[in-house]
């Protein structure tokens, strides 16, 4: 037996179907009744509202015809509450976006430094500093005078400039530029090393390869160096310190 | 001659860098040669393959590159991305000059000389123009995808070549566009994991390429369509450096095997005009990577990991067949790395970075000639110093050569701009005395000082002037003595006759009376006889001269492999005599012994000499390096298999 599905509320309910999940409840039933009223076309007789009436399930009836016009106006009903969703979200986004960027203005403007310094940091850079490489950075100290040749032409000021005196004569450099550099290098000296001692290459010691002819001499020698002096140098150090300790303390009781 | 004993010091732990560079120099016949620690040597071919300039270097500045370019200039480029030009006449760095591109692989000068082309970590190879008085960036060619690890123009200055790894580009040098991009094989007809490196490439003027790489391929490409047209398995391990010579008849290729391979171009059948390209010899004078070779005209010129300079002159492209043709080795420093101090005992060895003095150990046991006595006291190490930036004035910055005089109270002081300071010295300060003005005359060679005895007198040498004496107490020079065509190797005034011994890159000796103005008598005779033949045929110079306090007759001077003794009141030795004199038997008659004496009284006890001096009257110190004590730090060297082993 086909089992129709039950008519007890109509409009309501099949209104209530189409509608999204997470509409506010008090929306239902004004959406219900908006729908429930024909827009147009023929044949639209005015659905009741059964209470509860005909809980009868086995209802001879035809299924309710639906106009097109109702049908029509049903889904533009439900295309507009679509868009109305939609604008809403966008501007509750667009505020907390607002929010977020006045918000982030404030910390930058915390930030930089006071107006007035910034000011005097351009005046005093148009009067010309000595661009000298007197003061340079930790690890410069150690190179020697010829690197002074390789000054570098960007330079740009660092954001925190503790003194800007101008009697002395100073060459401020990014950071970032050295370091990059170095890092640079530092690959490229692991390239050449990788690639001539590397693993795949094949090398040996130079004692090994000195060795050699050694081997194939009538008198077969040791090897250059025969002895490995770098063996247990650890050992080697407690024993002569016990030994000097125990000499001490023979000496003390041959004494007594 | 007398008995002396003998401190024979072998705690100097010199160890040269390796060389990575080597740059040929056509029209002046120089050699420059530049090492793994940054310096840069500069060896004149023709004065007996001497080394004339010398820059000092810093690890930082690790070259990968050298070239000359026109008008005698020298440029280096290194992994810390920078150009460097050396001034050659101050003895200075003139300037570098930042490429942006990172880390500078290789660099090579265009064949008119006016450009130069550089090859960068990030895959660019950038083009420069040499102006007068500066370099200046032109452009950027297109950007490869790994870096560019080797150039070379074609004679024609229209294409160039550029290895990186795993490919072969071919580039136009008006557009900038790669033309051809050549892939190159990981393994001689297999499959590798390990990626191919082409160490080198040769752009011929026929348009053919030659490559070598880190599979032991040597490979000859045809960059008009860009294939691959022979192959040579020259070795197991990488061929890491190609030169070609200027007639483009023959090249030769360096391994990691220390063999360096010469290729010619010989005709298919003997009258046919059909040549092709032949391996014809191998040299194994290296033990360690071969990491640069150079062809000159007449000599196949290689340098390695091991420190070597190795020169081999072609016996088919020599004219005249005489000692001149002999392989030369240069291992040693030609200049003196060892100072002494008679009165204390005291040595100080320089070390490219830092300095060590030592106080000489002491015996008292006594022996007979040939014993070796032990030590009572052991060699003390006292001081190392490392540089130091102090407060000095500006004119001393730039020292070239530093003396002291003989009590110790004045300084002389060479400077690079060609003058000459005097500085008196006081407890904790200095005042500055005089300042000689530099002569005309250009810059040859190193400035080496001498000063006498007695304080009067100061010589110095290295312009192509010839060497100037002054008088220090009257502050205004004395005389010059008469240039000469090979540069001064070693220079020393004697304690009491006031004569200026000067030793030649030639092996020749002169003696110069200074309060004559004229060569002694002992000089001229020997200049009209000339030296045993023997003696001009030594390989190294003469790094130091010393005198006998009690004997002014005697000159005591040493090379790298024997010290000698001249004493001027025996007669000279001719061609027919023995030179290298052992020590004549005792039972022998006086007769025999005052026929075979001559003047010149050769050691070769103690080699490899480094520094070999008079302490006392009857103490010497000869400084020696075992060459097995350099060889034991070196890097490692690629295994070979021996039969047997």
């Amino acid at each position: 037996m086909v089992q129709l599905r039950p008519r007890a509320s109509r409009a309501p309910a099949s209104a209530s179907a189409m509608v999204d999940e997470g509409q506010p409840a008090s929306e239902e039933a004004e959406h219900g009744l908006l729908l429930g009223q024909p827009s147009s076309g023929a044949a639209a007789e005015p659905l009741e509202e059964d209470g509860d009436g005909d809980g009868d399930e086995w209802d001879d009836e035809a299924p309710e015809e639906l106009t097109f016009a109702s049908a029509q106006a049903e889904a533009r009903e439900e295309e507009r509450r679509v868009r109305e969703t939609a604008r809403r979200d966008k501007t509750l986004l667009k505020e907390k976006r607002k929010r977020r960027e006045e918000l982030f203005i404030e910390q930058k403007k915390r930030k930089l430094l006071p107006d007035a310094v910034l000011e005097k940091l351009t005046a005093a850079s148009q009067t010309g500093i000595k661009k000298s490489p007197g003061k340079l950075k930790e690890d410069n100290l150690q190179k020697k005078n010829e690197e002074c040749e390789k000054r570098s032409e960007s330079k740009k000021v660092k954001e925190k400039v503790q003194s800007i005196g101008q009697n002395k004569s100073y060459v401020a450099r990014r950071l970032k530029d050295q370091d990059l550099r170095d890092s640079r290098q530092q690959a490229a000296i692991a390239f050449i090393q990788n690639s001539l001692y590397g693993p795949g290459t094949n090398r040996t010691t130079v004692n090994k390869f000195l060795s050699l002819n050694n081997k194939r001499l009538p008198v077969k020698k040791a090897a250059v160096q025969f002895l490995n002096n770098g063996w247990g140098t650890q050992k080697k150090q407690n024993a002569k310190r016990f030994k000097r300790r125990w000499m001490v303390r023979k000496m003390k009781t041959s004494k007594k | 001659m007398g008995e002396f004993k003998v401190h024979r010091v072998r705690f100097f732990n010199y160890v040269p860098s390796g060389i990575r560079c080597v740059a040929y120099n056509n029209q002046s016949n120089r050699l420059a040669v530049s090492r793994t620690d940054g310096t840069v040597e500069i060896y004149n071919l023709s004065a007996n393959y001497f080394q004339e300039k010398f820059f000092p270097g810093h690890e930082s500045r690790a070259t990968e590159a050298l070239c000359w370019a026109k008008g005698q200039r020298l440029f280096s480029a290194g992994l810390n991305g920078e150009i460097i030009e050396y001034d050659l006449q101050a003895l200075n760095i003139k300037y570098s000059m930042d490429a942006f591109g990172g880390p500078i692989w290789s660099m090579a000068a265009s064949p008119s000389g006016s450009q130069l082309l550089v090859g960068c970590e990030d895959g660019s190879v950038k083009l420069f123009q040499i102006n007068p008085d500066k370099i200046q960036f032109e452009r950027n060619f297109d950007r490869q995808k790994s870096r560019i690890l080797s150039l070379s123009w074609h004679p024609s200055g229209t294409h160039i070549a550029a290895g990186s790894i795993d490919c072969i580009s071919v580039f136009d040098v008006k557009s900038g566009s790669a033309i051809h991009k050549m892939l190159v094989d990981r393994q001689y007809m297999g499959v590798s994991k390990r990626k191919c490196i082409i160490w080198g490439v040769a752009f011929l003027s026929d348009g053919t390429v030659i490559s070598v790489d880190s599979a032991g391929k040597v490979q000859f490409w045809d960059s008009a369509t860009g294939t691959l047209v022979k192959t040579h398995l020259v070795a197991n391990a990488d061929v890491q450096s190609i030169a070609v010579s200027d007639q483009e008849d023959s090249f030769v290729v360096g391994t990691a095997e220390g063999t360096v391979f010469h290729f010619q171009l010989v005709s298919v059948t003997s009258n046919s005009s059909e040549k092709q390209w032949v391996r014809t010899k191998p040299f194994q004078h290296h033990t360690h990577d071969v990491r640069t070779v150079a062809h000159s005209p007449t000599a196949l010129i290689s340098g390695g990991t091991d420190t070597h300079l190795v020169i081999r002159p072609l016996m088919e492209k020599v004219e005249v067949k005489n000692y001149d043709a002999a392989l030369r080795k240069i291992t040693f420093p030609h200049r003196r790395l060892i100072s002494c101090s008679k009165k204390r005992q005291l040595l100080l060895f320089q070390f490219s970075h830092h300095l060590d003095l030592w106080r000489l150990g002491s015996t008292v046991a006594t022996g007979k000639h040939g014993d070796t006595l032990p030590l009572s006291k052991d060699a003390d190490h006292l001081l190392h110093l490392k540089t130091k930036v102090s407060k000095m004035p500006a004119f001393l910055r730039s020292a070239v050569q530093i003396l002291f005089s003989e009590d110790s109270t004045k300084l002389f002081v060479a400077s690079n701009q060609g003058s000459l300071h005097i500085i008196r010295l006081l407890e904790g300060s200095f005042k500055h005395l005089h300042t000689f003005q530099a002569q005309s005359g250009t810059v040859e060679s190193m400035c080496l000082l001498a000063v006498s005895p007695d304080g009067n007198w100061l010589a110095a040498s290295g312009t192509s002037a010839g060497v100037h004496v002054y008088n220090v107490k009257r502050l205004k020079l004395h005389c010059t003595v008469p240039a000469y065509n090979f540069p001064v190797t070693a220079l020393a005034i004697a304690p009491k006759t006031n004569n200026l011994v000067i030793a030649h890159s030639d092996q020749q000796i002169f003696e110069y009376s200074i309060p004559d103005k004229q060569y002694t008598e002992w000089s001229r005779t020997i200049q009209k006889q000339g030296f045993h033949y023997l003696w001009l045929q030594r390989d190294t110079p003469i790094t130091h001269i010393s005198f006998h306090p009690k004997r002014p007759m005697h000159i005591l001077l040493h090379d790298a492999y024997m010290f000698c003794i001249i004493d001027k009141s025996l007669p000279l030795p001719n061609d027919k005599t023995l030179l290298y004199n052992p020590l004549p038997p005792t039972n022998e008659s006086d007769v025999i012994r005052r026929r075979t004496a001559h003047a010149f009284k050769i050691s070769k006890r103690y080699k490899p000499l480094l520094f070999m001096d008079l302490l006392d009257e009857r103490t010497l110190v000869a400084v020696e390096r075992p060459l097995d004590d350099i060889i034991a730090q070196l890097p490692p060297p690629i295994k070979k298999k021996k039969f047997g082993t």
